[in-house]
């Protein structure tokens, strides 16, 4: 039915559509992808990772300026004034633009979108119970905080990335290739480090930010250590994270798949972007 | 106290060179900053020592200054006559660089943001590039329009600071394939343009395997030699980027070392560092010009630490290969350069569908920010990154695009460091490493009061001994630094600044002149 209508959209010329013909359409966003690596990647990079010159298009937990698929379009086919984006009408069809829009916002889909299937008041038992995720990780003010704050993990990362970092030793996520970091942010990544101080006092924890001088380190005594690199005596990075990897085998395949189930509906999918809100105040207009 | 410090103005401006009121950027007063490297043979290397080892670790924010409406700036500032000009595509900001108080401002719409490096002063005027294919020079007093032409040929120019050479203005571009141009600086008419892709009748053509040449951005800026009149200039990629099968050869003059001639435009030699490239190795990192013996005998050198791992030495008269070293721990992408300084790339290490790990990594060994140039020290100092990275490809067309990832080693993600070079032998003479600091990287500044200014990409602004890479000072910017410092003196007085974000931030020493 709704192909049916979008089809008579597309044969009435509708001026001014909106709704995307490929959403959903497993062949045009796997033409879409071509089209987006013979196009796109120069610039914006593979997977919707940033590339060289231009931003990721698809990295988790970023805001964007474009986020509907008539936005992402235009951008497309007209490019971005004042900006190096150029435009593609012309190079592209109407119809290729449409998978590329496509491709792009599956990207952009995290594991809120499409759950995975489960007994998700079991699995939840399991996070506080058997599987001791609280012992580091909150949800909603309750936990530990030494690891990463759940609340809104499936609005931020996608299902497959949830399991490896479940199952797979080392997991980590990727950053944004090759692109320079446009804000100072704490570190994506939590690391393991030990420092001992002159006095000989030894502090384990996640490093939250570092430089040449300084070390910020949230520690498992869950206290916060800021730390003069140059009042060290010693600093080990150690290789692997606290994260356990093993949950496929400590939990039972029923226990295990529960808990994603869980773990997939934590948060609500991203709002689109909205204008700056001026909230009134004091100040003379 | 306003009088004397206004007399005491005049009397230093009245002693200075007779060109401090048109400041050339072939004469070599330290106090100013008037082109995108310094000085024409792009040393970077500031000849004021107020600031020296001594006392650097007194250094103090003079002032701050923010461009509204931007963010990631990677400007290096302009200072002619004690003013600093901020540039981005369609902008220019005037600022006293002594107060950091704003003089006047140059907004031609829209606003714009991009990877804009600089603009380029000559004979009281400034020269900008815009978002809508124009090039407009401004009177550097007012920000008064001069002129506003159209780009020869509807193309569009990079955010490479324009070079200013024998009053012409040197710009260039990345589409649809790349290119320079010269215009006269004082009427905009377009004087020449030069593209890398090779005429019909030269025989460069026969290196691309039948394809027709394609790519080869040129987005960085270049030095001079006025001596030899000659321009220098690097050349990116070959397209596809990723897919070399189609353009089977050396794919000329993709990732080289041109040298043109500045009146004509035309090319009187090459070197190519990376013959067909397949890993986006852009050779346009800044050619750095030196005078001194090579082997015992005095020759025109030319300097240049490659995104491809190896720095380069080359006889800038004529371009002949004397030496390459590597600079970075790890390269595989070449099995060997033979000893007229061809390369041989390694097809093992061609981009791949389940991704080819290559050394160095896609966004470089070092990429476009400077590198200095210490000529007492006879030091050549460069942003390097160390690490490998994975090139990705589709197989399905020749064209098939790709990206490139981070590290895949598991822990180790790139690293970048500040290192220290023997210039005549290539041997490194000390790391400083920048903690956290992982793409790219802002440029350096040496200077002769023995320091290499070192900006770090996560916001720390530090100062390093020259001989020892030491860490004499530091401050921490609260912003990402993409840009290089400059220095340059107005009063007697030395300042180095430096942009993070959208801000300008001009250090000095303490004023003693205010204390009680």
């Amino acid at each position: 039915m709704l192909v049916a209508v979008t089809v008579a959209m597309l044969a009435s010329g509708a001026r001014a559509q909106t709704s995307n013909p490929f959403t959903g359409n497993a062949a045009g966003v796997d033409e879409g992808r071509s089209l987006y690596n013979d196009t796109c990647t120069r610039c914006h990079g593979a997977n919707g990772a940033a590339g060289e010159f231009g931003p990721g298009l698809a990295i988790p937990g970023r805001s964007y300026a474009r986020n509907t698929d008539a936005e992402i379009f235009t951008a497309i086919k007209q490019g971005i004034p004042g900006t190096v984006m150029p435009a593609h009408q012309g190079k592209l069809s109407d119809e290729q633009i449409w998978k590329i829009t496509a491709y792009v916002k599956g990207l952009r889909g995290t594991a809120i979108d499409a759950p995975a299937p489960g007994d998700v008041v079991h699995g939840e038992a399991v996070f506080w119970g058997k599987g001791q995720c609280g012992t580091c990780h909150m949800i909603h003010g309750r936990g530990g905080i030494v690891g990463p704050d759940l609340s809104n993990l499936a609005g931020l990362r996608k299902t497959n990335s949830i399991i490896d970092a479940l199952t797979r030793e080392q997991h980590r996520v990727y950053g944004p290739g090759g692109a320079q970091p446009h804000t100072l942010t704490p570190l994506p990544t939590y690391p393991v480090v030990r420092v001992t101080t002159a006095d000989g006092v030894t502090v384990r924890g996640v490093l939250r930010n570092e430089d040449s001088f300084s070390m910020q380190i949230l520690g498992l005594d869950e206290k916060l250590h800021l730390v003069d690199r140059s009042r060290l005596k010693n600093v080990v990075y150690e290789p692997r994270s606290l994260m356990p990897t093993d949950y496929d085998k400590r939990l039972s395949k029923d226990e295990f798949g529960d808990l994603v189930a869980f773990l997939t509906r934590l948060g609500e999918p991203p709002p689109p972007s909205q204008p700056p809100v001026r909230m009134p105040g004091k100040d003379p207009d | 106290m306003r009088l004397q410090s206004v007399f005491l103005s005049g009397l230093l401006l009245t002693g200075a060179p007779a060109a401090a009121q048109t400041p050339d950027p072939a004469s070599a007063d330290p106090g100013d900053w008037l082109t995108y490297s310094g000085q024409y043979h792009s040393q970077r290397h500031s000849l004021l020592k107020e600031i020296n080892t001594a006392n650097v670790h007194t250094l103090q924010a003079r002032w701050v200054y923010h461009m509204t409406g931007q963010k990631d700036l990677e400007a290096t500032p302009i200072v002619a006559n004690g003013v600093m000009y901020i540039s981005q595509y369609n902008r220019i900001d005037a600022i006293d660089a002594a107060t950091g108080n704003v003089i006047w401002q140059f907004q031609r719409q829209p606003i714009a943001t991009g990877a804009q490096r600089g603009t380029g002063f000559w004979n009281n005027k400034l020269f900008v590039t815009t978002s809508d294919k124009h090039l407009v020079a401004l009177d550097a007093r007012n920000g008064s329009v001069l002129w506003d032409v159209a780009v020869e040929g509807g193309l569009q120019l990079v955010g490479q600071a324009p070079l200013i050479v024998k009053g012409k203005v040197i710009v260039s571009g990345n589409q649809p394939h790349g290119f320079i141009q010269a215009y006269d600086a004082e009427t905009g008419k377009h004087l020449w343009s030069w593209s890398p892709i090779p005429a019909d009748d030269d025989p460069a053509l026969a290196s691309w395997g039948g394809q027709k040449p394609d790519g080869m951005p040129i987005w960085v800026s270049g030095s001079y030699d006025p001596e030899l009149n000659l321009i220098y200039y690097g050349t990116g990629q070959p397209e596809p980027q990723w897919a070399g099968e189609g353009r089977k050869g050396d794919n000329l003059y993709s990732d080289c070392i041109v040298a043109l001639d500045a009146d004509t435009g035309k090319l009187r030699w090459w070197y190519q560092n990376t013959p067909h490239d397949t890993h986006d190795y852009d050779s346009l990192e800044m050619p750095v010009l030196v005078d001194a013996p090579w082997k015992g005998k005095p020759r025109k050198l030319l300097m240049q630490a490659n995104r491809n791992g190896y720095f380069y030495i080359l006889d800038r008269t004529n371009g002949e290969f004397l030496q390459a070293t590597p600079f970075v721990s790890k390269i595989d992408w070449t099995r060997g350069i033979d000893a007229k300084g061809h390369a041989t790339p390694d097809p093992a290490h061609d981009p791949s569908v389940q991704g080819t790990t290559t050394c160095p990594s896609t966004a470089g060994a070092t990429n476009w920010p400077s590198p200095t140039y210490d000529p007492q020290l006879k030091m050549f100092y460069v942003v390097a990154q160390e690490g490998c990275g994975v090139n990705l490809r589709d197989t399905a067309r020749n064209y098939a695009g790709t990206g490139y990832l981070e590290s895949p080693e598991p822990g180790k993600s790139w690293q970048l460091y500040t290192r220290a070079l023997d210039a005549f032998t290539g041997r490194k003479v000390w790391d400083y490493e920048q903690v956290t600091s992982h793409h790219y990287g802002p440029g350096l500044m040496s200077t002769a009061g023995g320091i290499v200014f070192s900006p770090e990409e996560f916001g720390q602004f530090t100062a390093l001994d020259s001989k020892t890479g030491k860490v004499l000072w530091h401050f921490n910017t609260g912003d990402v630094i993409t840009a290089s410092p400059v220095s340059y003196s107005v009063n007697g007085r030395q300042y180095v600044a430096i942009i993070s974000s959208s801000n300008v931030f001009a250090f000095g020493l303490p004023d003693d002149r205010k204390k009680p």
